[in-house]
């Protein structure tokens, strides 16, 4: 933690992920308005002491819309891609360690996965699978998928052939021990890095999602979908645009700089 | 509330209510100037050319250019002669004699007879043939020709709303050569009457027309050409509008119409219409099946915050008739205020003193549905009905929910008459009949209403129908939706019937000087 917090990149993502996992965590509650309540009379307006961050078409709050979308978009990011690297890990770590023809013939196969752009892959399975939030994730965490089995695979062809690992093999110990206790261990640190950084990218392709009327439905307070809802309205009130898009900027944002903190404490070249 | 005092825009909904003719151009101190393009734009794909099914918003004014019927709807919400000059029923309205127009020719040169009528009729009636206008023509037994220029239509039963059935959009005069070889080649050909010729037919980027030399009523149309253009983009369709690149917009949203119309060189209309959103309680089963939970909801839904906050106040206030007051015979109805206390008090009566949890199906198309659904959630709310919104696809919507579920948001286009607009939804055979109501003495009621052709005896039964509507409260009527468009000011006479499939581009011309 300490040499993360040592580069300025490290302080800024630090600082924007405590705000958003501040937000997160109590938003809907120290939200000041009701989130979908409507104010006839107050449509559309500019930050004002009333409402700070202005209110959107229905005259509902910003501000308290931003906080009480706080927990699904973040929840959103962080279960796309828990499940996309859970399953990407296990099928990188059965290639590595297996290796030979079941090793090429899996990474064959992600490889043409792969060659699909992540956001058209996202698109056509959301497409398959129907609109929603859960199928939304599942759309993401299936991209994910193939480039974490390819991260993970590389961590633990690198471990593989080091000499702890061929000392336990010497010794006579399990396949499953050795992989369990020796392999994955040392092989964690590249994967959690991308984990992190995919955050970020999880929760700009569920924005994205939610922009084109895939992912989260109204009267879901989901970023992406704000964005969406308001765009008509931009000329008009510019800030019921600008507002969750700020919010997924900075998210998105504070994922990236952590992660790359992260990847450079990790990085034994650098720091010592 | 709304910015709209007594306008300029009133006054063209005034004359739209009111004009006489169709083809009457309106004063405008000026002699129509022939020539020039008229570059329109939209928003949906032209999908097909196809007059005897197609339905989309863009493809109406297609065939308005390129087809006539025999009788076409005005702006008054009346049926005009077109290919039909004028025409008479027998006393109980079993059968019509059509008097055709003489000399009009098709596009490619040959003439235009009694013959092509029947041909049309006959695949219009003909099941196997997917027909868009048949649903108001089911009543028609036989159609034939008496002479060249002569049609007779015998009804298997009374309807004298027929002159308006042949005036759908859909009933055009296609050519028995046409209608006789590949029915395929009528999506991307055409060759009618109408006052425009097909030039280029590219779906996804631009149809062109170009004046038809021919067409009967002489010295128009006005213009050389008309493009239409397609901009899936709304904010690159309103740019381009506003910057000059086109001339009309075919539709305005809501959102954009109180910008644009403050534009300068810009002549935004706002045209009443009954286009509608309703909800559809189904009444056979718990608890819409009881008609004080019904009215309850009808207390319970802020009417004045919907036009407000949704139609942008571009829309009038219904009072849960799907009757819109233009139609011909439509009464009065009634206020409905917004009054949660009242309602509370009736859901009480009716069983459910701890309110009613309720689940309120929105498709995700048009998004006036899903917006619809969320602003009754928030005004239904204070009245004790605890409404969560399930939003879906529009697929899955057609697919699960329509027809089937018992508590959904549904959206209508207008129709031209009361006896279309009933028998489309109400009447126990009706076409889309979701709501299980089935009365029978309002059937009754509308079936007296289509055999008879006194115009007062028709007033009385059709205020009876009204009124047993309004009574049952069958479907919750928020608001009816205005039709938007605007034109720049260098275009003259740009006009939209209520209905919205009516356009007369043969008036419109271009004041370039």
């Amino acid at each position: 933690m300490r040499k993360i917090l040592k580069s300025p990149t490290g302080i800024i993502g630090v600082i924007l992920l405590t705000i958003v996992l501040f937000a997160t965590v109590f938003g809907p509650w120290i939200a000041p308005y009701d989130p979908q309540a409507f104010d006839a009379r107050a449509r559309l307006q500019g930050p004002s002491m009333a409402h700070w961050l202005g209110t959107d078409q229905y005259g509902r709050d910003l501000l308290s819309r931003i906080l009480s979308g706080a927990p699904s978009t973040v929840a959103f990011g962080l279960g796309a891609t828990i499940l996309g690297v859970g399953v990407g890990s296990v099928i990188g770590v059965i290639a590595g360690v297996a290796g030979g023809r079941t090793d090429s013939i899996i990474m064959r196969i992600l490889d043409g996965m792969l060659a699909m752009p992540e956001l058209l892959f996202t698109l056509l399975i959301v497409t398959f699978l129907g609109g929603g939030t859960t199928q939304a994730m599942l759309a993401v965490a299936v991209t994910f998928t193939p480039g974490m089995a390819r991260i993970a695979r590389s961590a633990v062809l690198s471990v593989r052939t080091r000499e702890y690992v061929l000392a336990a093999q010497a010794r006579g110990e399990s396949r499953a021990w050795i992989v369990g206790r020796e392999v994955l261990p040392n092989a964690l640190g590249p994967i959690i890095v991308e984990a992190t950084i995919r955050v970020s990218f999880a929760i700009m392709i569920g924005a994205t999602l939610g922009f084109l009327g895939l992912g989260a439905q109204p009267p879901s307070t989901e970023w992406g979908l704000m964005v969406a809802e308001a765009r008509q309205f931009m000329f008009r009130n510019p800030w019921c645009v600008a507002v969750p898009g700020l919010a997924i900027a900075i998210t998105a944002l504070g994922f990236n700089l952590f992660g790359d903190a992260l990847r450079d404490a990790f990085d034994p070249k650098r720091g010592h | 509330m709304s910015h709209f005092t007594l306008s300029r825009r009133h006054v063209l909904m005034g004359l739209a209510a009111s004009t006489a003719l169709p083809g009457m151009s309106f004063a405008q101190g000026a002699t129509p100037v022939s020539g020039g393009t008229l570059k329109i734009s939209h928003s949906t794909r032209i999908a097909t050319l196809n007059v005897l099914s197609l339905s989309g918003p863009a493809e109406y004014p297609c065939i308005d250019m390129l087809y006539s019927g025999l009788t076409r709807t005005g702006l008054d919400n009346q049926p005009h002669p077109d290919l039909a000059t004028e025409w008479s029923a027998n006393d109980d309205a079993t059968e019509f004699t059509f008097i055709l127009r003489e000399g009009v020719t098709f596009h490619d040169g040959t003439p235009f007879t009694a013959d092509d009528v029947v041909a049309t009729y006959e695949a219009i009636l003909n099941p196997d043939i997917p027909s868009a206008a048949r649903s108001v023509l089911k009543m028609v037994e036989k159609v034939e020709a008496v002479d060249d220029l002569t049609v007779k239509f015998t009804l298997s039963a009374p309807f004298a709303d027929l002159p308006y059935s042949t005036a759908h959009a859909n009933a055009r005069i296609v050519s028995r050569a046409a209608l006789d070889g590949d029915l395929t080649k009528l999506d991307t050909t055409a060759n009618g009457t109408g006052p425009f010729k097909l030039e280029t037919y590219d779906s996804a980027r631009m149809v062109r027309l170009v004046k038809n030399e021919n067409y009967y009523k002489p010295g128009q149309p006005y213009l050389d050409a008309v493009e239409m253009m397609l901009f899936p983009d709304l904010a690159a369709e309103t740019a381009n509008f506003l910057s000059g690149a086109t001339d009309v917009m075919l539709t305005v949203q809501q959102a954009d119409f109180q910008r644009i119309s403050d534009s300068a060189g810009v002549d935004a209309q706002q045209v009443g219409s009954g286009r509608y959103v309703c909800v559809v309680m189904r009444q056979d089963q718990e608890p819409w099946n009881d008609v004080r939970v019904r009215k309850a909801f009808g207390m319970a839904v802020d009417r004045e915050l919907l036009v407000d906050v949704i139609l942008e106040g571009l829309g009038r206030p219904a009072y849960d008739s799907i009757v819109a007051p233009e139609l011909e015979y439509a009464t009065d109805k009634p206020v409905i205020p917004y009054d949660p206390e009242a309602a509370r008090a009736l859901l009480a009566e009716a069983g459910y003193p701890d309110g009613l949890k309720v689940t309120l199906v929105a498709s995700d198309r048009p998004a006036i549905r899903a917006q619809t659904a969320i602003a009754i959630q928030q005004t239904a709310g204070a009245a004790g009905f605890d409404v969560e919104i399930k939003t879906m696809p529009h697929d899955t919507y057609l697919a699960e929910e329509w027809m089937k579920g018992d508590f959904y948001i549904g959206y209508w286009g207008m129709q031209p008459t009361i006896d279309a607009t009933y028998n489309l939804l109400l009447t126990s055979d009706a076409s889309y009949q979701d709501t299980e109501w089935k009365n029978a003495e309002f059937d009754a009621l509308v079936a007296e209403g289509r055999s008879t052709v006194d115009p007062e005896k028709r007033a009385e039964i059709y205020a009876k129908a009204q009124a047993l509507e309004l009574d049952e409260s069958p479907y919750i009527v928020p608001f009816y939706e205005d039709v938007l468009t605007a034109s720049r000011e260098t275009t003259v006479d740009w006009h939209i019937a209520p209905i919205s499939r009516f356009f007369f581009i043969e008036d419109v011309w271009m004041n370039k000087a």
